[in-house]
């Protein structure tokens, strides 16, 4: 007995070798790499001197590294509740479709998120291009001044939200259709013997039932949209970067664009940092949420 | 058995042909970033070359995104021994590059061999390749930024001198006496300016401040002196206009050519490479009588933003380069650079002088006419921080759009751009 056992501990070990080889290679390391070198003045490629913590402390009086903070801040609250609530209000409308209905209104809701971020960056800039687009048509119609959307402070964050919803939602639809399909069909059945309206039902039954679903959702987006660069970085090239500025973008212009290795790294960490700290907090109290209802 | 002999065969034949080109064939590995009109233009001559060296020296040309892509690349593949041979760069980036050491210095005797000398080049142009007095980079073109017109929206509105040339070129008053002229005779836009884009006006916002005889950078220090006052002189001209309705708002680049392509913006300040796209529209009859001249004197002095794209050979780490690879890239840059008058079709001003000084050359419009300015030019500072998208850019581009378009004072912008800028 106990040879067979060390031959399959050998066998799993062999099985998940090439996996764990790959995975300490251009992640594991990597990763480590990235802390040490955010203690020195490394540039983009090569070693550096180390400084010790000046990269960090310097973060606290740089006004642009602030400023990040607070656009991903303000990113995550416009793109991560509202995304998950349009993307269930979505998936409850397409659940009462049926058949080949139901599969064409998933597919089109669908869409967007197969498209690269370059083609959504595209299709959006030309609709609300201040001369040309199209949105700006509608607003002429509608008698309201024109806005330069993703050239003013005010509208660009909410603009590249939208974008983001619209893209990605199609994803968490789905998923909470997966969700409502996992629900029995007798729970609903029991409910319309006793006469419950359809608010009841969606709120002692499809709610409660579909918390773990939603949780995943919540949680995904979170991670998702804390990492916001692409669309950021293509709706601002020209424009008012450092205005828009993000973590990760952050962390593209110190790395690639100013050479400053080192100083990446350090926001690179921080960032980690945060998103750790918020993800562990967020299911904790999605968790403690869950255990008081029942 | 047949079969197996028969494929044996075809591999020594192969290999065999291999093997008898290599020895005899330099292939040059080469990089650019020259994707639009002028990448055409360069792809043409490259093969041109190709056959001119046939048997000699092959070029394998490879072209990658522009801006910060190209860049970060080259540097990655430098560090390890994996970048090409030869490529295109911008002289603003060089300072940025010998930080980084991915530049090969071009040595007094590569410069004999390639028969190229200092005095081929305009001064501004030799300037910017030179760093403690060693050159890192062969100077291929200059690509300022000029004036396009529309000669029959000018005619129109009476703006029009007689030489064909836009009126009031002279002075501030005069010229926005020109814009309101247009603006009068129904002109939507008289000017149409990249005003969505910081970054693109810097290139206007640093000429206006040359003509005043300004400078960014002082030694180490930014906006020194009274070069503030300077900045904000240029920027106030720029919102000024802007407050008269006088230049296109929120304007991003393609949207800015549009305007001017459809006879919606009367002129516009954009950049040379812009002019094989007016001469393709013209020659298919869609474009009205079009010309294009050195920007207007707004200030002192005639001064006009230029960069320049020229040829490095990068330095790969642990890889020495053969003396016959480095013979073959010396001809190569050697001879597109004495070829250019081809590459002034796609608009950029030759750095190679015998080629500006020929009469087939003089004989091109709007290209000769405008090539006078690169006696007035002015290239970007000579610092790491300088140069497409360098952290100057990105500072200055965040504030220049409010003011550009009405929203910030440009006083209140300078104050900004001063404290942001010293504090990087």
């Amino acid at each position: 007995m106990l040879q067979d056992r060390r031959k399959d501990l050998l066998i799993a070990l062999a099985l998940i070798a090439p996996f764990v080889a790959i995975y300490a290679l251009v992640f594991a390391y990597p990763t480590i790499q990235m802390f040490r070198i955010s203690f020195t003045d490394a540039p983009l490629i090569g070693t550096g001197k180390w400084v010790g913590i000046a990269n960090y402390t310097r973060l606290d009086n740089d006004p642009l590294f602030r400023r990040a903070v607070w656009n991903t801040l303000y990113f995550v609250a416009l793109t991560v509740i509202p995304g998950t609530l349009i993307a269930l209000l979505i998936a409850l409308g397409v659940s009462r479709l049926a058949g080949r209905l139901q599969a064409l209104v998933l597919a089109l809701f669908f869409l967007p998120y197969i498209l690269p971020v370059s083609v959504v960056y595209l299709i959006w800039d030309w609709t609300l291009n201040f001369q040309f687009g199209i949105a700006m048509h509608v607003l002429d119609w509608l008698g309201i001044p024109r806005v330069p959307v993703t050239k003013s402070r005010t509208w660009f964050m909410p603009a590249v939200a939208w974008v983001t919803i619209w893209w990605t939602a199609g994803f968490s639809i789905l998923l909470f259709l997966a969700g409502m399909r996992a629900i029995p069909a007798e729970i609903y059945e029991a409910a319309e013997l006793d006469n419950a309206s359809r608010w009841t039902t969606f709120r002692r039954i499809t709610w409660p039932l579909l918390r773990p679903v939603t949780a995943l959702v919540l949680t995904i987006q979170l991670i998702l949209q804390f990492k916001i660069f692409d669309q950021v970085y293509l709706f601002s090239i020209g424009g008012r970067p450092n205005d828009n500025m993000v973590l990760v973008y952050y962390i593209f212009n110190k790395a690639f664009q100013q050479n400053q290795g080192g100083r990446a790294a350090a926001v690179a960490v921080t960032l980690f940092v945060i998103i750790v700290v918020i993800a562990v907090l967020q299911f904790q109290l999605l968790r403690l949420a869950g255990r008081q209802r029942q | 058995m047949n079969f197996r002999k028969l494929m044996a065969t075809v591999v020594v034949a192969t290999g065999g042909f291999w093997a008898g080109s290599a020895h005899s064939e330099e292939t040059i590995v080469w990089w650019d970033f020259l994707s639009g009109g002028d990448g055409v233009r360069m792809k043409q001559l490259i093969s041109d070359f190709n056959e001119a060296h046939a048997g000699k020296i092959k070029i394998d040309a490879t072209t990658l995104d522009w801006g910060t892509p190209f860049y970060a690349k080259v540097q990655t593949t430098a560090a390890v021994g994996e970048a090409p041979d030869l490529m295109t760069y911008h002289a603003s980036r060089i300072p940025l590059a010998l930080t980084q050491g991915v530049l090969d210095e071009i040595t007094p005797d590569d410069w004999s061999k390639m028969g190229l000398s200092q005095g081929d080049f305009a001064a501004a142009t030799w300037d910017a390749v030179t760093s403690d007095g060693k050159q890192y980079a062969v100077p291929l073109d200059t690509h300022p930024i000029v004036l396009y017109y529309n000669r029959d929206l000018l005619k129109k509105a009476g703006v029009l001198g007689d030489d064909g040339r836009p009126k009031g070129m002279e002075s501030k008053e005069a010229f926005t006496a020109t814009l309101q002229a247009l603006k009068d005779a129904g002109v939507q836009f008289p000017l149409g300016s990249v005003t969505a884009d910081g970054n693109f006006m810097f290139r206007t916002i640093y000429s206006l401040m040359c003509q005043q005889g300004g400078e960014l950078m002082t030694g180490e220090e930014f906006l020194a002196g009274d070069n503030a006052g300077k900045l904000q002189n240029a920027l106030a001209v720029l919102s000024d206009w802007t407050k008269a309705g006088l230049q296109s708002t929120y304007t991003d680049y393609p949207a800015t050519v549009a305007l001017f392509t459809s006879g919606e913006a009367a002129m516009m300040i954009n950049g040379v490479w812009e002019v094989p796209t007016m001469t393709d529209l013209a020659k298919q009859g869609k474009l009205f009588d079009w010309g294009a001249v050195e920007l207007p004197v707004i200030f002192d002095k005639p001064c006009t933003y230029a960069d320049s794209h020229t040829f490095a050979i990068p330095k790969n780490k642990g890889k020495e380069m053969s003396p016959e690879k480095r013979a073959a890239v010396l001809e190569t840059i050697s001879w597109i650079i004495k070829n250019s008058l081809f590459w002034a079709t796609a608009g950029h001003i030759p750095a190679y002088k015998p080629v500006t000084e020929s009469a087939e050359y003089k004989a091109m419009e709007p290209n000769a006419t405008y090539s006078s300015l690169t006696a007035n030019m002015i290239f970007d500072p000579k610092t790491p921080l300088a140069g497409i998208a360098g952290p100057i850019f990105d500072v200055m581009s965040n504030y220049f759009v409010p003011t550009l378009n009405g929203e910030m004072e440009p006083a209140e912008a300078v104050q900004s751009i001063q404290e942001e800028l010293n504090a990087l």
